[in-house]
């Protein structure tokens, strides 16, 4: 791995995708993080979008914050959504965008992106796709997007620089980046950050 | 890290305490673990 990566990056998605399978499957069992409906409240989501949803669309949602609250999408907009789950904030991006929009929504865990194409086709939303890939080489033409959204993925990706500079190549001059993430207030011992299982856990 | 990455205009949006209440608050809180909103611009 490279010096100056903390943990190992296949272990880590290894890792990743079993605790987000878990989410996607056991959406109502037992976390280290709120999920569902209590959550997406807690983070201030627009409550009638969110008690419109189906339950499988918001059920496994498990972000740490809202990409939207600095920032409503518009009309029109191409939207890549980076590690799109279950799809809760693709859907939510869809109905900022309208008919007219797009999102792309990219995933590594077969689980969510089952779950998540199955509620797009019980939406009838022809406008929002999911495709598989990594954040670091997402399957996103150069420059086809407007707005990028991530909602507590970022932190789960051991080469940040290599995200954002996808993140980057993906945008248009002049898009917009808008997500949500965890940020510590207090220094993480070299050790403990080292430590791939606290990672996840 | 954003903007070494290429990206200006950075906003980070109010604290929000996502731990609160769950299994792993014990843990975010040794850290001040706390979930915040990100906008930021490509040039």
């Amino acid at each position: 791995m490279p010096q100056d990566l903390l943990v190992d990056v296949d272990t880590l998605r290894t890792q990743v995708r079993e605790k987000y399978r878990d989410v996607a499957l056991d959406p109502y069992g037992e976390h280290h993080f709120h999920t569902g409906r209590p959550l997406a409240a807690r983070l201030g989501y627009d409550q009638p979008t969110v008690d419109a949803m189906p339950d499988r669309a918001v059920e496994s949602f498990a972000g740490v914050g809202n990409p939207f609250s600095l920032r409503r999408l518009r009309g029109g907009e191409r939207v890549v959504d980076v590690g799109s789950g279950a799809g809760f904030d693709s859907f939510i991006a869809a109905s900022q965008i309208g008919a007219t929009g797009r999102v792309v929504g990219i995933d590594m865990t077969s689980e969510m992106l089952t779950k998540s194409r199955a509620t797009a086709s019980q939406l009838g939303y022809d406008h929002v796709e999911f495709r598989e890939g990594l954040a670091e080489t997402m399957p996103v033409d150069t420059g086809w997007a407007d707005v990028v959204i991530s909602n507590g993925v970022i932190n789960l990706c051991a080469d940040k620089r290599s995200v954002f500079a996808e993140i980057f190549r993906v945008l248009r001059p002049g898009g917009v980046l808008q997500f949500a993430d965890i940020a510590n207030g207090r220094p993480v011992p070299i050790e403990a950050m080292r430590d791939v299982d606290l990672w996840t856990g | 890290m954003l903007e070494n990455s290429g990206f200006g205009q950075v906003t980070v949006g109010p604290a929000v305490d996502t731990f609160a209440g769950a299994i792993g608050e014990s843990k975010a809180r040794s850290f001040d673990v706390f979930g915040y909103a990100f906008l930021a611009h490509r040039p």
